[in-house]
């Protein structure tokens, strides 16, 4: 009944799209990892393969259901937190960890989720900003736990199936396997009734309702999920990067993810992971201008939203619907002239 | 009674904020970000031309103003129109305004350095006891020019042209183009005159807090929240919740805890919000399919 909305219903679910793209994701992967040999490069590497965690959750909340949030940062120093205090204080495995901290992260998604099932536009926006505000001010606060400003520090390397994680190569392997998962469970989503529902709600809320849908229980859905990812993406960088404190966690980090959604094309899942690549490319290449590195980093930002609205996965969908056409075009005329002359 | 009276000045500077984003709003239809950045430029070009090359006061606020309101045009002008003029999802705008705040905020970084700076009151420092009060001259400075700012925004939306087809742009931008309004140039005064009003908030904080290139962040954030509490869009609203906001966030430090005060001021707006969804000085909208 929904089919036409948007165009995204128009491109045939075809069951093994994901699974190809997961296949090409998992050997370009590799692929990466035997080519690069410096550390540095490891890590960033890694550092992308966390923010693309966060960016495909975001993206289905803001591109798909149309649910902006600017607090995502605040789901992810809540994965990270429990995470590294449950492995700290507990000594509870790590592949443990990482479910709790999904589950906590996604239950703090569902309380923001009720309040903001009545608001939208900037009053949505407000209500997000003021929970990542919320998170931070209370991790710098509650001192007796988070041991405040200055974070924790010393949290352990994982372990996963009795294999010690130590090098950054073996981060490399765990966060990218994560990342695999994420985008094919995120395809998987999209492409069923849950995400369908998802962009009708996005495309037209009232008509949506209208239809049945109920439209405050999906948008919590929406929330819990984009919630969970981006707290399993906060374990994994809790362990990562070995400490996890308040400065990790602000408004700017909040926004630093919604560019990487809106840069990439927020909405399709791929754009999660072009989007993280980058930005987070770009902010280590301009290393190089030193102090006027934001300021041309702020630049290049504007004049990709202002020349590349849909972001660069729109831009790859629009170029392969006109070499599609094209394409489709010239083998039907061929046709039909084949036609023509067997008369 | 004296958290009230610490409360004031700091709601009278929100208020100024609140102004800029919800004019903004209401005419350009943007959230402008970039906003609490102004509030920073503001506060340095009046470091600049006070502290620094020492002219007087109150000419330093009225440059001061009159250099960060062309400030706001140019981002209108660069920023803005293009998007406007393809069409661009709100979310984009939203992302560019957050990139002339990294800019603005990089190139304060770059001309004066990470340190903070300090901004010596022109009314001096020393307080005034008044019975069991005690009461700072600079803030009674912050409050009566914060509201001449107010005043002046009234009398300029209601008896000038300009104001009046700002307020027609805003009520209806479409009927506002078929009755020969010139939009664009709208456009552009809503930005002048939202960084003018932050600008002077600038000032007229800095002797309170220090000058420093990233001092926009948290007040920029705090403006915001103000006007959607006051209902975004909403001129009386702003001015209401930006002092809403100031004698809550003063009173909650002040009698419950000074470390979860913004905490307590945020779970506060989203219970408001979550009760009245389109702010609280602002009547129901009904939604028309």
């Amino acid at each position: 009944m929904l089919i036409g909305i948007g165009s995204d219903l128009q491109v045939k679910p075809g069951k093994s799209r994901s699974a190809w793209i997961g296949f090409a994701l998992a050997a370009l992967a590799v692929m990466v990892s035997w080519v690069i040999q410096s550390s540095y490069y490891l890590h960033i590497a890694n550092l992308i393969g966390i923010y693309s965690l966060i960016v495909i959750g975001l993206n289905l909340l803001s591109g798909y259901t149309g649910q902006v949030s600017m607090g995502h940062a605040g789901f992810f120093a809540i994965g990270s937190y429990v995470s590294a205090l449950l492995t700290m204080k507990l000594q509870i495995p790590f592949w443990l960890s990482i479910g709790a901290a999904a589950l906590v992260a996604s239950f703090s998604g569902m309380v923001i989720g009720i309040p903001a099932m009545k608001l939208s536009g900037p009053y949505l926006v407000m209500a997000t900003v003021g929970f990542g505000e919320i998170i931070r001010l209370v991790l710098v606060n509650w001192t007796p736990v988070t041991r405040g400003a200055a974070g924790l520090t010393g949290i352990p390397l994982p372990s996963f199936l009795g294999i010690q994680v130590t090098s950054e190569r073996d981060f490399f392997y765990l966060i990218y396997a994560l990342v695999l998962v994420g985008t094919i469970a995120a395809l998987r989503l999209s492409r069923s009734k849950v995400g369908r529902t998802f962009v009708a709600i996005r495309e037209d809320e009232l008509a949506a309702e209208a239809m049945g849908v109920p439209v405050n229980s999906y948008k919590v859905v929406a929330f819990v999920v984009s919630a969970a990812y981006a707290g399993i993406a906060g374990a994994l960088y809790g362990s990562f990067a070995g400490v996890a404190s308040p400065d990790n966690f602000t408004f700017e980090d909040s926004v630093g993810f919604l560019s990487m959604s809106v840069i990439g094309g927020n909405r399709t899942i791929y754009g999660a992971l072009l989007g993280s690549f980058v930005l987070t490319v770009l902010s280590e290449a301009l290393r190089v201008f030193q102090t006027y590195r934001l300021i041309i980093y702020g630049i290049i930002l504007i004049l990709t939203v202002i020349f590349v609205p849909q972001g660069l996965s729109g831009l790859a969908r629009q170029g392969f619907v006109v070499f599609y056409r094209r394409k489709t075009r010239a083998a039907s005329t061929k046709a039909s002239l084949k036609e023509v002359k067997n008369r | 009674m004296q958290y009230f009276l610490n409360g004031l000045p700091i709601g009278a500077i929100y208020a100024l904020v609140a102004l800029g984003y919800s004019l903004i709003y209401a005419s350009a239809g943007v959230l402008n970000w970039s906003q609490g950045d102004m509030v920073m430029l503001g506060a340095y070009i009046g470091y600049l031309l006070y502290r620094l090359l020492g002219i007087n006061f109150v000419v330093s606020l009225g440059v001061s103003m009159v250099a960060v309101a062309l400030i706001g045009m140019l981002v209108e002008r660069s920023v803005l129109r293009p998007l406007r003029k393809r069409q661009a999802p709100a979310i984009n705008m939203v992302i560019a305004t957050l990139g002339v705040a990294i800019i603005s905020r990089n190139i304060a970084l770059v001309i004066w350095g990470p340190d903070a700076q300090a901004f010596p009151s022109p009314v001096g420092s020393s307080s005034v006891q008044m019975g069991s009060l005690s009461i700072i001259p600079q803030d009674i400075l912050i409050v009566s020019v914060g509201l001449a700012v107010m005043l002046f925004l009234q009398y300029f939306l209601g008896y000038t042209r300009e104001g009046k087809a700002l307020r027609a742009v805003a009520q209806d931008r479409a009927a506002a183009i078929l009755m020969g309004v010139d939009v664009k140039n709208s456009d552009a005064l809503a930005f002048a005159v939202s960084s003018m009003m932050g600008a002077a908030a600038g000032i007229l904080i800095a002797p309170v807090f220090f000058v420093t290139f990233n001092m926009g962040s948290g007040i920029g954030l705090k403006g915001f929240v103000a006007a959607v509490v006051g209902g975004l869009g909403n001129i009386p609203g702003a001015i209401a919740g930006g002092f809403f906001l100031g004698l809550t966030e003063s009173m909650a430090g002040g009698k419950i805890s000074s470390g979860y005060r913004d905490v307590i001021a945020f779970v506060l707006l989203i219970l408001v919000l979550w009760l009245k969804p389109s702010g609280l000085f602002s009547r129901r909208i009904h939604q028309k399919v």
